[in-house]
């Protein structure tokens, strides 16, 4: 009973922080039509600079703040100075295809290798702000602490908030609109270009969340958001790319799947089961499960 | 078409002619015994350097670094200095093999020394075909057994008391003890040969645990895992005994997933040799009170006892050639191997080449002086370095202090089933300022 | 000249650089024979990237797992089945290719964005498997020994050279084979897949069957190429084909010009080239171990932002200053 317990709240808090990874991924997706495998660089950047505020002024909360703003702020900074000059350049030949993924590919390397520089690749911690001891449940121990709890409604928090943006307000409308119809947006007036650079900025910041709330479980060090990276991929193809809720059903999906065959089956298994998860559901739908059945021709 | 297929013949010519300039001005002048000049020795290395392991070993190589600075600032040996090029391989095996061939290939050296990691330095032994070219492998760190097998590794000389050993050691120090005797006993190990290593001694000693080993994947013990690991523990009654055979990095994870936990006080924690250093464990975040108790084995005085003659050289050393970097274990164990190695290139004479080397150290390896407080075991017939330990107990501070009081080494074998006997080995003194003067 | 038919003036070409190759190995040290090999090697890998994604238009992502299921495959041939090394080699493009027939046709329904997603979970999760069977070796892995060369050429010969033989001439084989393949119909029919699946779909073409084709071709390729890593670092293991080899490999495919074969060399050469450049670099201006470890990956990374800002369809484009709309 305790290891079904241990599993289900690791499998609640690990697909979280998938989440979070999905989410962002999604967002430039939806916006710019291109994965962006930086984020993983843009957010352990955010998160070292996090770092750097929590060890200068004391307060983890400052750091987490400071993170998520300049995880919007490097974000923006990205799609106004690094892909739009890209797609402005790359417009003819084969290589249209492939060029937004190799640049970031390759941005991702530049930001990695710019931290190894300034701060070396030794590993470092973030203090968690509260306990990480295991609750007790039930009258025994389980391997989920106050902080693994904050770290679940912090995520739920985000997830409701980017869902009243999106449902509710104008920006939500011509952030949507943009990604769905840049033609007949522009032709209503909404500044696409900027609306874009938002959604990267919204992108930013659920990737600096995502680092300041997993990394005090870990170790501080360049390439130790690479496997969220690859997680939260696969997440957001299992959620279907177009779609946040998506985003987030398919981290849920693979953080259940994903833990429970560690737990009950053999932990070697962690990444053959997150492929198994992806092919079986790309076989049946192979634009993820979440996505609407007609296709676009953007 | 025509100019296309001119123009790939072009391309692949000039290509071809480029290339062939390149390779053509690396032509090397051929020097009688690579890594050796009027002047200079030089010695390489390859180990973590970065990655989980390279934080808590990557201070090696500065070690050994350190007191081949005090050497040469004090003459050399026999009039050349000794160079030390060190090459990362993040303890992965495949990066071990090029960075272990590069040494070889590209830099040039005249023996390796301290090379570390069981899986990784058996892939690079072979990969970089050091048998072949009969480059000297001196005082591999680790403790697999099978690097004294002098036939597959004919140039190789172990330092580490092996794995089997230590295990042999700790299932005599178990049955031994009173309070621990009667507990069932569990083994969480790497998965690699260092670990089966250990399995195999358990075995040898007639030592039989109470469940199956738990084996995880060498660098990949994360938290869930050890959580999960423990927890299944947790319900076994009494207090057992977990003996953790795995790198300091690992034995961090586990305890402080038992933290986690809250399972600290269950059980009895015996760390092995190789990753119970407490000055790390320390520094990677697990708590004084966590390590305080734990029982750990060890064939060199304690790192902080600044008492003992070598440690206190060894410090002054490091304080003057190695700045900013706090002295433990691995420091300790850095620059013990640096003497000995210094000792070695003196005993093989002026003349120095790889075969004398590896002479030299068989017919009088046994009697260089070394920290350790059991004997060095080399000969014409053995490869192997240190074979014994001493059971000590650590308190907050991270001093491991002998248990019960009384310091007893026993020494013993990585094949047979014999017990462990007491040994009774004296060391030789310190020489003077740390400068060994043998010949 | 007018007299020779291209493919025979290809075939011409290829006897050419063997010879040239053969010349060489004679005179370079054992460290260029060394470093040569892996260039033959990664120019394979790269070959095969280019094959797949600049000539059929699928972006994988996956390749270090399908040249881990070479390097297996042939591990295992020498190992447990007792195969001669060479037949191994030939193992591990054979099973690497079927593998990739099998990928390929699930694949095939995918497009951009799922199937990168689908090679990247592959890339990563496959090497892990090793963990799991014994058979494999585990972390340890397995050792792979192509023994030594034959006695005829002499006691003094190298083992680098040795390898240096045996990479350039599978290469200069694969590629050889490769080029006459994609100048074929075959050829076309990929070109056309990448451009216009649809069009390709109402002339004829099975577009899933191509797909998988030219995804078990890809595989095959990079299964030969992941027996040579093997055969270099004697032996395999799951360390050797980690997600950052694939990157390796597209940067090294976008560096050469990812939609023709012409300059595969110069992308393998950069990937070799690139650590000495780095080593050299510290060694002249120092630098904290942060700065040495990283060093390599700012380069690489930086040449590939530079080659899509400007040389996008590859440095041979450059060259010739033609505007081409396909290859």
């Amino acid at each position: 009973m305790n290891q079904f317990i241990t599993a289900v709240l690791t499998s609640l808090s690990t697909g979280a922080i998938y989440a979070l990874m999905s989410i962002a991924l999604v967002l430039v997706w939806r916006s710019t039509r291109v994965i962006n495998f930086a984020q993983a660089g843009q957010a352990i950047l955010t998160t070292y600079i996090g770092y750097e505020v929590v060890t200068r002024s004391g307060s983890y909360w400052i750091g987490l703040i400071c993170a998520v703003i300049s995880g919007a702020l490097l974000g923006a900074g990205i799609d106004r100075f690094f892909m739009r000059p890209i797609f402005k350049r790359v417009n003819s030949g084969p290589i249209v295809m492939i060029a937004p993924v190799v640049a970031t590919l390759a941005l991702l390397g530049i930001i990695q290798a710019i931290i190894g520089f300034i701060w070396g690749l030794s590993y470092q911690t973030i203090e968690a702000p509260i306990s990480t001891g295991g609750l007790t449940i039930f009258g025994s121990i389980v391997a989920f602490s106050p902080f693994n709890l904050m770290v679940l409604i912090a995520v739920t928090l985000s997830m409701i908030s980017l869902t009243i943006l999106f449902q509710k307000t104008n920006i939500g409308l011509a952030l949507r609109a943009s990604a769905y119809a840049p033609e007949i947006a522009k032709l209503s007036g909404i500044r696409v270009d900027a609306v874009r650079t938002l959604g990267w900025a919204l992108a930013g910041a659920a990737g600096g969340l995502a680092g300041m709330l997993y990394i005090p479980g870990s170790n501080l060090y360049p390439n130790a958001m690479d496997v969220l990276l690859v997680f939260g991929f696969i997440a957001a193809v299992i959620g279907g790319l177009d779609s946040l809720f998506g985003a987030v059903a398919g981290a849920m999906i693979l953080g259940f799947a994903v833990n429970f065959s560690a737990s009950y089956i053999s932990y070697k298994l962690v990444f053959p089961t997150a492929f198994l998860i992806l092919i079986v559901v790309l076989l049946i739908k192979p634009k993820g499960v979440f996505s609407s059945g007609k296709s676009r021709s953007a | 078409m025509i100019r296309n297929t001119r123009m790939k013949r072009f391309s692949i010519v000039s290509v071809v002619a480029t290339v062939g300039a390149l390779v053509f001005s690396t032509l090397p002048a051929q020097a009688a015994e690579p890594g050796l000049s009027a002047k200079e020795i030089k010695l390489g290395y390859s180990g973590p350097l970065t990655g989980s392991a390279g934080q808590v070993y990557g201070k090696l190589p500065g070690a050994m670094k350190a007191y081949f600075d005090h050497i040469n600032a004090n003459g050399g040996v026999n009039g050349r200095k000794i160079k030390l090029v060190v090459r990362d391989d993040k303890y992965l095996p495949t990066l071990a093999a090029t960075q272990t061939t590069n040494l070889v290939l590209n830099d040039k050296v005249f023996a390796l020394v301290g090379a570390l990691g069981t899986a990784t330095h058996s892939k690079a032994y072979v990969a970089a075909q050091l048998a072949k070219n009969n480059v000297p492998d001196l005082f591999v760190n680790t403790g697999f057994s099978g690097f004294a097998n002098a036939t597959k590794y004919p140039t190789a000389f172990t330092i580490l008391p092996s794995y089997a050993m230590e295990a042999k050691i700790m299932a005599k120090f178990i049955k031994d003890t009173p309070t621990l005797a009667p507990q069932a006993s569990f083994l969480i190990a790497q998965d690699d040969e260092f670990g089966v290593d250990g399995v195999n001694g358990f075995k040898l000693a007639g030592h039989s645990f109470a469940a199956a080993p738990t084996l995880y994947p060498q660098g990949g013990l994360s938290a869930a895992l050890a959580e999960g690991a423990l927890t299944k523990l947790s319900a076994v009654p009494g207090k057992p005994v977990l003996v953790l055979f795995g790198t300091t990095d690992s034995t961090a994870v586990i305890l402080k997933a038992a933290e986690k936990l809250s399972l600290v006080s269950k059980f009895t924690w015996i760390a092995g040799s190789v990753g119970g250093d407490a000055n790390t464990l320390l520094a990677l975040g697990v708590k004084p009170a966590t390590i305080n108790g734990a029982l750990a084995a060890s064939f060199f005085p304690d790192a902080k006892d600044a008492t003992d003659p070598y440690v206190s050289e060894f410090m002054k050393i490091n304080t003057k050639y190695n700045k900013g970097v706090s002295f433990d274990n691995v420091v300790l164990q850095g620059m013990n191997s640096a003497m000995l190695t210094v000792q070695s290139l003196r005993a093989a004479g002026k003349n120095l080449t790889r075969a004398g080397l590896i002479k030299a150290i068989e017919s009088k390896g046994a009697s260089f002086a070394s920290a350790g407080l059991v004997p060095l075991n080399y000969s014409a017939s053995s490869r192997v370095g240190y074979n014994g330990y001493w059971f000590g107990q650590l308190n907050e501070k991270g001093e491991l202090k002998p248990f019960g009081g009384k310091l007893s080494v026993y020494t013993t074998d990585s094949s047979s089933t014999s017990a462990p006997t007491a040994s009774s080995y004296e060391r030789k003194p310190v020489p003077k300022n740390g400068v060994p003067t043998n010949s | 000249m007018l007299k020779l038919s291209a493919p025979r003036k290809r075939l011409f070409g290829f006897i050419l650089l063997g010879w040239a190759l053969l010349l060489i190995s004679d005179r370079i040290d054992e460290l260029r024979q060394y470093q040569g090999a892996f260039v033959a090697m990664y120019t394979l890998a790269i070959a095969s990237i280019i094959l797949l994604t600049g000539y059929s238009g699928q972006l994988s992502l996956g390749h270090s797992a399908l040249m881990a299921v070479g390097a297996y495959a042939g591990a295992l041939s020498v190992n447990n089945f007792k195969l001669h090394p060479v037949i191994a080699l030939i193992m591990a493009a054979l099973v690497a290719g079927i593998f990739g027939l099998l990928l390929g046709y699930a694949a095939a329904r995918l497009s951009g964005p799922y199937l990168a997603g689908t090679t990247l979970a592959l890339a990563v999760s496959l090497p892990t498997i090793a963990n799991q069977f014994p058979v494999l070796g585990g972390e340890q892995g397995l050792a792979f020994d192509i023994g030594t060369a034959p006695t005829r050429l002499g006691e003094d010969f190298s083992q680098y050279q040795w390898f240096f033989w045996i990479s350039c001439l599978s290469a200069l084989i694969m590629i050889w084979f490769l080029v006459n393949l994609l100048n074929s119909r075959y050829g076309r029919q990929f070109r056309a897949l990448r451009d216009n699946p649809t069009a390709a779909q109402l002339a004829g073409i099975n577009i899933g069957r191509q797909k998988a084709l030219a995804f078990s071709l890809s595989a095959g390729i990079a299964g030969l190429s992941g027996g040579l890593l093997v055969m270099l670092i004697s032996g395999v293991s799951p360390s050797a084909f980690p997600l950052s080899l694939s990157f390796l490999l597209l940067a090294g495919a976008v560096v050469t010009g990812v939609y023709s074969l012409k300059g595969v060399i110069i992308g393998a050469l950069v990937l070799v080239a690139i650590p000495e450049i780095a080593e050299s670099v510290v060694s002249r201006i120092g630098g904290s171990e942060g700065f040495t470890t990283s060093l390599p990956g700012f380069m690489v990374s930086s040449l590939l932002i530079l080659a899509v800002l400007f040389a996008p369809n590859g440095p041979g484009h450059l060259l010739h200053k033609k505007k081409h709309l396909k290859h």
